[in-house]
């Protein structure tokens, strides 16, 4: 038997990764090609779809062990992520969550194969990737999660941060991962900042090899059967993670210690990356130029111009007596002197995402033996995450993974979390910071926009003009950037009305603070510390969340 | 994105439902479902328009071979007819092999 052919991964369909990584016989598909959960938003826009939506979600047994496969398809609109596909694969955690949560104990294991949110359905791709990444946060409490990026497409967008979540991540050196692809990085800071044609530069900088000698990986494997299995066995052996999201003091001293005039050579990063554990300073807190941002304006209405105690000056964060209750405020604001200069007008770069990370991880252990957790309360002006060369390098999906979590695992200890939403909430920096929380909030206004990508990346993605995407957008309201649109698929808690985002009145900020109060007594009467509220709502069940639902409602009755 | 439908007199019923391939670029994906009654259903679900008669020469061709009895969804991402022919025929052979 030496000589026996190589099974690939990377060169099978999502289907058959799952059927090759399972026991022989073993597997069981749920909601599979002939029960009809295809997409209902593509074919309005000309595009054919596809029976499973891209999804495979497949149970079975891995060397005897109760397994949970989710394959993306990547041949299938990029392995774009969307309302079906999403809500297969985020209701498919949560009820093997409900299994741990009882006893039954199910390993979850995800085959990354994705270009991140499918830019067709938009916002119900965001939508679904807060819900996964809140599922696998708290299913890792009972098991590990796997993650696999075998190639050929990798894992970005979105999808990255789910990937940074997962407890281990095995990559061949085909697989690439990072947070925005190269052609975006180009198409948004041009291509002196990025040549996204230069492939062997590109592998070198986000492939498998880099990744693990830069430590942000656990393997990185040869494409054969034989090897992903013993990987998969070697980890559900261990019984510690690297628990890589928890290291944000690493990772903002590093970071501290760059100089990033001159390009850092992928393999320069890789040596600061492997060697992180030894950069433990504590940074001095650098005052600098305060820009006006409705972010910096917002977070001094709410917190009576309290001190930041952020030595980041892009993050703001303060804590704040409000009726008896500790409430504690994080804004993300311009810094035009940031040395990350993809980061100066307020995007969530890597020291953004890292802070806040520590000042939402710093608030649980300050409360953890408090019966009264403190209210935390993301206040979002955020144009979009930082499309870099560095960012990529340094992983800026990581980064925004470790928010990410703060925040789920803020929720899931009792911290009510309300998001407030004063300006733009745009993408993986939305769901880095407010995309966790209980409840949103949001004033209903014009410069308000939520979305995924911008309109000249997004046409540039899906081979269509600007106005083409526009027309769409009037039919598609998950593609449209308001916030009305927005507020149509169910997840905003309340629509403030008339407030003056900008030079609001001092009975309009206390309205704005009675309704972050009146969200906070509705989270702990509910007594609900998941995102489900946002599924059950009234625009959700009539329309906002139809097919979310039902798929769920599906996975549900075929879950055995 | 153009929908085609076509019927075709049959008597070979299939054994199994079958389901191969994936819409992706150059490929599809076509769905066989066994069927009651003398006449098999074709359904295409195609991206590129204006090749009505190309499909339907495939389309024959395949039937007046195999003259199989089923409901068939065909899902195209831009399949040549070469492509299309042979997926047919590999999903012809799975469903009629228990």
């Amino acid at each position: 038997m030496s000589n026996m052919l190589q099974v690939s991964l990377v060169e099978s369909k999502a289907r058959e990764r799952a059927q090759i990584l399972l026991d022989e016989g073993s597997m069981v598909e749920l909601l599979g090609p002939f029960d009809g959960f295809e997409s209902p938003h593509l074919e309005a826009q000309n595009i054919v779809p596809q029976s499973d939506d891209g999804m495979v979600i497949a149970k079975g047994t891995i060397a005897g062990k109760s397994t949970l496969v989710i394959s993306i398809e990547g041949n299938f609109q990029g392995g774009g992520i969307g309302e079906v596909s999403g809500a297969k694969f985020a209701g498919a955690l949560e009820r093997a969550l409900e299994d741990c949560e009882n006893g039954h104990l199910i390993y979850p294991i995800i085959i990354y194969d994705t270009g991140g949110v499918r830019l067709q359905e938009a916002n119900y791709g965001l939508l679904s990737i807060a819900e996964i990444s809140s599922a696998i946060v708290a299913i890792k409490k009972h098991v590990p999660v796997i993650g696999i990026i075998p190639g050929k497409i990798g894992s970005f967008g979105g999808m990255s941060l789910t990937a940074g979540l997962c407890s281990a991540l095995i990559m061949t050196r085909e697989g690439r991962l990072g947070m925005n692809g190269p052609e975006v990085v180009e198409q948004e800071a041009g291509v002196r900042e990025l040549n996204s044609k230069n492939k062997q530069f590109i592998w070198k900088m986000i492939g498998g090899t880099g990744r693990f000698e830069s430590a942000l990986i656990d393997k990185v494997v040869e494409d054969d059967l034989p090897n992903y299995i013993e990987a998969i066995e070697s980890i559900w052996s261990e019984n510690k993670y690297a628990e890589r999201t928890q290291q944000y003091t690493e990772f903002l001293s590093m970071l501290d210690e760059l100089s990033v005039k001159e390009k850092i050579e992928p393999t320069e990063a890789q040596s600061y990356l492997k060697h992180r554990a030894k950069y433990m300073g504590t940074k001095e807190n650098k005052q600098s130029n305060q820009q006006e941002s409705r972010g910096r304006s917002w977070f001094n209405k709410l917190t009576d111009n309290a001190p930041s105690i952020s030595p980041t000056p892009s993050v703001l964060v303060a804590d704040k007596e409000q009726d008896g209750r500790k409430v504690r405020y994080i804004a993300v604001v311009p810094n035009e002197e940031s040395k990350f200069y993809r980061a100066r007008n307020g995007e969530f770069g890597l020291e953004e995402a890292w802070t806040v990370a520590k000042y939402v991880r710093e608030a649980i252990e300050e409360d953890a033996k408090m019966d009264e957790k403190r209210v935390i309360v993301p206040i979002v002006d955020v144009p979009g995450q930082a499309f870099g060369y560095h960012e990529e390098l340094f992983g800026i999906y990581l980064a925004c993974a470790a928010s990410v979590e703060a925040y789920a695992v803020a929720r899931q200890n009792g911290h009510p979390l309300v998001t407030l939403i004063v300006g733009k909430a745009i993408s993986g920096a939305f769901l880095s910071h407010g995309m966790q929380s209980n409840r949103i909030l949001s004033f209903d206004d014009e410069a308000i926009q939520v979305h995924v990508m911008s309109k000249k990346s997004a046409a540039l993605v899906t081979m269509r003009t600007v106005e083409e995407l526009d027309e769409f957008a009037k039919t598609v309201p998950s593609m449209a950037y308001d916030i009305q649109s927005f507020q149509s698929l169910g997840a905003i808690h309340e629509l403030l009305q008339d407030i003056d985002a900008d030079q609001p009145s001092d009975e309009q900020v206390n309205r704005v603070k009675s309704s972050i109060e009146a969200a906070t007594t509705d989270i702990l009467q509910s007594k609900d510390d998941s995102l489900r509220v946002r599924l059950t709502s009234e625009k959700a069940v009539e329309k906002g969340r139809k097919a979310s639902i039902a798929v769920r409602d599906a996975i549900k009755s075929q879950w055995k | 994105m153009e929908k085609l439908v076509y019927k075709f007199p049959a008597s070979k019923p299939i054994q199994s439902k079958t389901h191969i391939g994936v819409v992706g670029s150059g490929d599809l994906e076509i769905l066989m479902e066994p069927i009651e009654g003398n006449e098999a259903i074709v359904e295409i679900r195609t991206g590129i328009k204006g090749y009505a008669d190309t499909w339907e020469r495939v389309i024959e061709r395949f039937m007046a071979q195999q003259q199989i009895l089923a409901s068939i969804k065909i899902n195209d991402f831009g399949a040549t007819p070469g492509v299309v022919s042979i997926r047919l025929a590999q999903a012809a052979e799975v469903s009629t092999h228990v």
